[in-house]
């Protein structure tokens, strides 16, 4: 586990990685273990009952009441998964709404590269075929991203995040997001034509002090 | 008639299943060799093999040819050829009409592939095509649009010869053959034709609808418009999943009857489940929008979880028809397993994607191309093949090699999950679907290897099937009319059934396993001879 950073800054804030992680921790190992129970049941029937004589196979071929309570047991787990699903996706779904973003970003998605142009210190930066100029953050505060695209569907996702939001023309969406100190890799994750390849940024969470001696300077300075 | 005019013109049900199943084959492997150069390109990052634009293409038309021109059109295949005789029915519903939507079908493939010889390039915005990217001005040019006809002329194709065997089930059954005591493989093929009959219409009006835009008629504009446009496609594009899905889980459920002797297991729970299924597949379609912001997720979310119960039943059944059994390890019956269990990680990965909050991990990357990878190919093409081997004994008079089938099997076994594992972790890793190139990143260069050999395993896989059949017609093993005891009343008839279906009069029908009655029956008399009146 990464440590948080600043600690206190984050505190009512909603992770959008350990909301993942959580759900991902329940629902993988439940998967994997209906797996190797089925498998192990057919390995099982095919080996007992492997090789007897046509007319030893039994006749029996139904058995409702048992078919009934299983269902229900299925009906079940569902109901379990969808509440924890549920329970995260409030959370998540949520966190786009924060209030008191400590920073807003808009975003804006085009043929093919990212333009992040922050409002309260007027400057733009790019990345995509046009170059590699980074989305610097500040880490442990509630970032708001507003998201646009000029053309087609895009996609802004940062995976180490786990968590992607389309960017669609004639809307702006809002994701609200948080970052742990680091430098992780996003992309587009819809395809948007010719070079959705190349268009790819680089998004730089450092030290609210940081990022605010970097914002001042106006971008026009290499990133700390 | 006979050759070639006979295969062109005749409206026995068997000519045209057959003719549609052998032309789906033919898109199958065309559709493959587009995966060959995708994973060639895609070997290691930044590759040169092929351009950007031709990577756009080969991406889209693998997709839009298995879906559009294989998988769904070979299920229908399989069901025109085989229901009428599973019902006892001498002859198909509207048979001249089938063979009409057979024709248009096939046209419209042919249109689609026309696009490869069109400047600009053939289809390339993928087999969902989404406005607005495939609009005039984003993707100008013939070849997109001969992909919006080509879908519109087949989805049209496909929409009647379904009709055609919806209207069969309804009207041809023999007498006794209620709806209770169709065969397995009958229900699932009559709920797949239903979902196409309620979803392919969608289809062919979205696909309209694009080309209008695309030609100054600006329909799919704006954030309603995109919205619009995912809605539209995916009423049509989830229901057709599950088209894709069930005749192949009827063929492995038959193959697995058959080859454990015993019928199969909760056959009233087993119909429920599959009714049941389609119903909701045709409420989930907004799951493929979680990340647009434009949908009510936990609804979609709700009836999409919701169809891991009658999926559970379908996989109890399964094991319950294995129990107490008398099986056979024939290559039908490890096809059919190797279906099951290999579909069941397709499945288990569908509940993952169902939650929103995993899925805006997800969506758009390497764990959806893994997913639906697991169902189509580690599953309905797996119940395909298993089709092919409990039914191709019927259809030409000779059975297969079983030597080169296990030996095919197991190629296919490792080919496809040496391809499709790997795409799990990249996916979780952040690679995005539909990328020329990736950058390099640790691990992902090994994955990416580990994928494209096991593309080719899989080709070789296919050449042992290709090989087989040859082999198998060339020098064959006459099958009889019932190789394998079967249960259904197509094996109460030549191989290959004569042109009416029937020429003896038909056992009668007192469940949805006649020929396993009459069994049954026959031993109860030679283990009771002590009861016979000494008269």
């Amino acid at each position: 586990m990464q440590v948080w950073s600043p600690v206190g800054a984050i505190q009512g804030l909603i992770d959008t990685r350990t909301e993942y992680d959580h759900l991902f921790s329940i629902y993988v190992p439940i998967a994997i273990g209906v797996f190797v129970l089925i498998v192990v049941l057919v390995l099982a029937a095919v080996l007992i009952y492997r090789r007897r004589p046509p007319e030893r196979a039994a006749r029996w071929h139904e058995h409702n009441p048992l078919e009934g309570t299983y269902a229900v047991l299925l009906a079940c787990v569902a109901g379990f998964l969808l509440y924890l699903t549920f329970t995260a996706e409030h959370k998540v779904d949520t966190v786009a709404n924060q209030e008191h973003p400590s920073v807003v970003i808009r975003v804006s998605a085009s043929k093919w590269e990212w333009a992040f142009s922050y409002p309260a210190y007027g400057f733009t930066v790019r990345s995509g075929v046009v170059g590699r100029q980074p989305l610097v953050v500040p880490a442990g505060e509630a970032v708001r991203f507003e998201i646009t695209s000029l053309d087609v569907i895009h996609s802004f996702w940062i995976p180490a995040l786990r968590y992607k939001h389309d960017a669609i023309p004639g809307s702006t969406q809002i994701a609200t997001l948080v970052f742990r100190r680091g430098v992780f890799p996003g992309q587009c994750a819809e395809f948007c034509g010719l070079r959705h390849a190349d268009m790819i940024f680089t998004a730089q969470a450092v030290s609210p002090a940081a990022f605010a001696t970097w914002a001042r300077s106006r971008g026009t300075a290499a990133a700390p | 008639m006979t050759g070639w005019l006979g295969a062109v013109t005749s409206t026995d049900h068997k000519r045209i299943g057959l003719t549609l199943g052998v032309c789906s084959l033919f898109y199958f492997l065309l559709g493959g060799v587009f995966a060959l150069l995708m994973r060639t390109q895609l070997a290691q990052s930044n590759m040169q093999f092929v351009s950007d634009n031709s990577y756009n293409e080969l991406f889209t038309m693998h997709g839009s040819t298995m879906i559009y021109l294989f998988v769904t059109p070979m299920a229908i295949a399989m069901a025109i050829y085989l229901v009428p005789l599973q019902i006892g029915a001498t002859r198909l519903s509207a048979p001249r009409l089938c063979l009409a939507g057979m024709w248009t079908w096939l046209c419209g493939g042919l249109v689609m592939q026309q696009g490869w010889f069109a400047s600009g390039g053939a289809g390339r915005t993928g087999w969902s095509s989404y406005a607005p990217l495939s609009n005039g001005t984003n993707t100008p040019g013939v070849g997109q649009d001969l992909w919006v006809v080509g879908v519109i002329l087949a989805a049209a194709g496909m929409l009647v010869m379904a009709a055609c065997v919806v209207a069969t089930v309804a009207r041809r059954r023999a007498p006794g053959m209620s709806l209770l005591r169709m065969p397995v493989f009958t229900w699932t093929a009559l709920v797949s034709m239903l979902m196409v009959v309620g979803a392919f219409p969608m289809l062919v009006v979205v696909m309209v609808l694009l080309y209008i835009d695309r030609h100054g008629g600006h329909i799919f504009t704006g954030f309603e418009g995109a919205i619009d446009y995912q809605d539209l496609f995916w009423f049509f594009g989830h229901p057709v999943v599950y088209v894709m899905f069930f005749p192949y889980l009827g063929a492995a459920a038959e193959a697995i009857a058959v080859n454990a002797h015993k019928r199969w297991f909760g056959y009233i729970a087993f119909v429920a489940s599959i009714m049941a299924f389609a119903a909701l597949s045709m409420a989930v379609w907004s799951h493929h929008m979680y990340v647009t912001g434009g949908v009510t997720n936990q609804y979609f979310a709700f009836t999409s979880t919701a169809l891991l119960v009658p999926a559970g039943i379908e996989y109890f059944d399964m094991i319950g028809t294995l129990i107490g059994g008398s099986i056979v390890l024939r290559t039908s019956m490890l096809f059919a397993l190797a279906f099951f269990l290999q579909f069941l990680i397709g499945g288990l990965s569908g509940i993952f994607v169902a939650s929103p909050v995993l899925d805006y991990q997800a969506y758009g990357t390497y764990i959806i191309v893994a997913h639906f990878h697991y169902t189509l190919f580690a599953g309905s093409i797996f119940g395909f093949f298993a089709g092919v081997y409990h039914w191709f004994p019927k259809i030409t008079g000779a059975v297969l090699r079983e030597r080169l089938g296990k030996l095919q099997l197991l190629v296919m076994v490792v080919g496809t999950n040496m391809t499709f594992f790997p795409m799990f972790f990249l996916g979780n890793d952040g690679m995005p679907r539909r990328v020329s190139r990736y950058p390099t990143h640790p691990g992902w260069g090994t994955l990416n290897e580990i994928e494209t050999i096991g593309a080719g395993v899989i080709a070789l896989g296919v050449l042992t099937f290709l090989i087989n059949v040859f082999v198998s017609l060339r020098r064959r093993v006459p099958a009889g009319d019932d190789p394998w005891l079967g249960h259904t009343l197509e094996w109460a008839t030549t191989s290959p059934p004569p042109p009416l279906n029937f020429e003896a009069p038909l056992p009668p029908i007192r469940s949805y396993a006649p020929l396993l009655d009459l069994r049954e029956a026959e031993m109860d008399r030679a283990r009771r001879p002590a009861e016979v009146p000494a008269s």
